[in-house]
């Protein structure tokens, strides 16, 4: 690969509320850990947006920006509709993802249209969950932090995970363990949030395997990476020991 | 005598608290005599001759407090405070109860309270202060306060309640929103730091929206200079040299936040040379930018309370400090909030340590720091730490969050603020 790895963060201080836009410092990182060259660019206008691009980042903001936020996503609706056709991973989570939904349901009843770039939609949650999240996934074990008003229903058929212990995606009529996040494509929706890439290092890396593979590179985790893993590994066995599961 | 029998209970319960766990049972009595007597707070605070003034704000309160109540002290006035932070209103009722008289009056010309924006909103409805200061707006408690707005909402509350000046932070946007609503209602006194100031902290000063011009010196008290512990601060057309608690601007910006309150408690009587001398014989503040020794050791204890004060303290480290132990506690329930920091400028650390090792482990490593060893065990971390000959750069430093404080304090046997002091 001639050129560095592109990594796109969109409206990092809109979007940052919980440190999610440090997903794009931890791809970056772990790409030139590989060896791999990485530039991070700052999305906050259509505008910004470079020529090439290979990851997304989209986090999480505060609901007064809500609307506000969504105008400024709505300018980039098709560029991200291209992005999900052509494969390049994008990373959505909390209100972030929400807004690619078909709309948010606020508590008072009105609704915020979404992009409409995923299926499914947010509806307000008896009370905030604000919790120690873990779920089952195709990758392993995904464990972080949740905290969100809303639930989002529609994305059963495809989930990123089943719940373990937390909220995810809410509860499901009629009991039982429900499920988290949603996965369409290479777009990675989640309430999983703040550094969730650097606390669970196998998405990460799913991420730029994909990202490397569409420009012909195998993606191998560096030296560093490897080292740094072990103490991302040891905070997650210490959450899932608090939560009475046990060890990875 | 209306309130003699609470009074007397809530003195006994304090005993028994106190006789359970020694030290501790401070919110226990105020509890009690808040069911018992519910208006006993309320009366016994609107009650002070020279009033009640309320420090609030995210950020700086407790500090601002100690400040003014030092200038005030130097005034000659009797001051009643919160000083054993128990900044609810159980916890105020106790500090209350020490002091009060069975008639429910205190000796004292003005109580000066610090209140957490949070409790302050809820407890506020019954009290009058007659001076608000407000510190700044920041969102430092991610899983109680979702947002600025909320922040900002609540301190707007505490402060429609004042019946003679609010005191505001003219470099924090929402706080000069708050205050054009409140114009004409009240007195409104000013304070901010000058462009120079602003340019020294290129990140900002943490609050959530920074005003995009800087107050003029005729529209109030103005920090002109940082450095190190010395500041300078120019009241009505004369500059005056300060010393500082601790290193850093948001020090000066507290001392500058007393000086604006008590010029609005003291009003004619206030002067400014008295303030400024009483400010800076406060001694430094244990666990926020303190030298102390320790077991023969130097050390300086760095309190980290939010990513904003993480920031700037990081960024005040001398360079090439050599033997740094951070220590964040579980008192920081989630530490995603601490990502937007960059530590990079720490650039290597000896020990990562408390419950949240792990995770603070985590950030550092991807800001490409160095770290020596994880040692979740705060205590053998402290030890080794301490162990280690004196660093050829800069002191011996321990960043930590106010759980892991607490811990040092105690494994360290360091009981008061005077313990070790320099
Ligand atoms: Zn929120």
């Amino acid at each position: 690969m001639m050129r560095p790895l592109s990594i796109v963060s969109v409206l990092p201080e809109l979007l940052g509320t919980n440190g999610d836009a440090a997903n794009a410092r931890v791809l970056a990182q772990r790409a030139r850990w590989a060896g791999v060259d990485a530039e991070i660019t700052p999305v906050r206008t259509a505008a910004d947006l470079p020529e090439q691009i290979d990851l997304v980042v989209i986090g999480s903001g505060s609901d007064t920006e809500l609307t506000a936020v969504r105008d400024i996503l709505a300018t980039m609706t098709e560029r991200l509709r291209g992005w999900c056709t052509a494969g390049i991973p994008i990373l959505a989570i909390g209100t972030g993802w929400e807004l690619l939904s078909w709309g948010i349901e606020l508590g008072d009843g009105t609704v915020v249209e979404g992009l409409g770039i995923v299926t499914g939609r947010a509806v307000p949650l008896a009370e905030r969950a604000t919790d120690d999240l873990i779920l089952d996934s195709r990758f392993g074990r995904l464990v972080g932090f949740e905290n969100h008003a809303r639930d989002y229903v529609g994305a059963e058929a495809s989930a990123l995970g089943r719940v373990r212990s937390g909220t995810g995606n809410g509860p499901i009529p009629g009991g039982g363990t429900g499920v988290e996040g949603l996965v369409m494509g290479n777009l990675f929706g989640t309430h999983l949030h703040g550094p969730v890439l650097a606390r669970n290092p196998v998405l990460a890396d799913h991420l730029l395997r994909t990202a490397l593979a569409r420009a012909g590179v195998e993606y191998v985790p560096g030296d560093r990476a490897v080292a740094v893993d072990e103490i991302a590994k040891a905070g997650r066995n210490q959450i899932a020991a608090r939560l009475g599961l046990t060890a990875e | 005598m209306r309130y003699a029998p609470a009074i007397l209970v809530g003195r006994i319960v304090r005993v028994l608290a106190r006789w359970r766990k020694p030290g501790g049972g401070s919110a226990v009595p105020g509890l009690v005599v808040n069911t018992i007597a519910p208006g006993f707070l309320a009366r016994t605070l609107n009650g002070f001759p020279g009033g009640l003034v309320i420090v609030t704000g995210s950020s700086g309160k407790s500090t601002t407090t100690k400040m003014l109540v030092a200038a005030l002290r130097a005034h000659g006035l009797g001051v009643f405070t919160n000083e054993s932070t128990a900044n609810i209103s159980q916890g105020l009722t106790s500090a209350l109860l020490e002091q009060a008289s069975l008639a429910g009056r205190i000796s004292g010309d003005v109580a000066v309270l610090e209140m957490d924006e949070g409790h302050g909103a809820l407890i506020s409805g019954s009290l009058k202060p007659r001076v608000v200061a407000l510190t700044n707006v920041m969102v430092d408690q991610i899983d109680r306060f979702h947002d600025s707005e909320m922040v900002a909402a609540m301190l707007g509350k505490i402060a429609s309640r004042a019946t003679g000046t609010v005191v505001v932070n003219a470099d924090d946007q929402y706080l000069v929103d708050l205050a054009s609503r409140l114009e004409g209602a009240v007195a409104v006194s000013r304070y901010g730091v000058s462009s120079d100031v602003l340019a020294a902290n290129p990140r900002g000063l943490g609050y959530s929206v920074t005003a995009d011009h800087r107050l003029p010196s005729a529209d109030g008290m103005l920090l002109t200079a940082v450095d190190g512990r010395d500041a300078t601060v120019l009241v009505d057309g004369t500059s005056h040299a300060m010393g500082l608690p601790a290193r850093g601007t948001h020090y000066a910006v507290d001392a500058l936040t007393a000086l604006c309150a008590a010029q609005a408690v003291l009003g004619e009587r206030f002067d400014p040379v008295v303030s400024v001398a009483a400010i800076s014989a406060i001694p430094p503040v244990f666990g926020r930018g303190e030298i102390v020794t320790v077991r023969g050791r130097k050390v300086e204890f760095v309190l980290v309370q939010n990513p904003a004060s993480f920031q700037l303290n990081v960024d005040s480290l001398a360079a090439g400090t050599d033997q740094i132990l951070v220590a964040i506690g579980s008192d920081v329930r989630d530490p995603s909030y601490f990502w937007p920091v960059d530590t990079s400028g720490l650039g290597r650390v000896l020990f990562a340590s408390g419950s949240k090792a792990q995770e603070i482990a985590l950030q550092l490593s991807y800001d490409d720091v160095i770290i020596d060893r994880i040692e979740s065990d705060l205590g053998r971390a402290l030890d080794e730490f301490l162990a280690l000959p004196d660093p050829r750069i800069g002191l011996k430093t321990i960043i930590f969050s106010a759980d892991s404080m607490r811990r040092t304090r105690a494994h360290l046997g360091l009981v008061s603020n005077m313990a070790g002091r320099e």
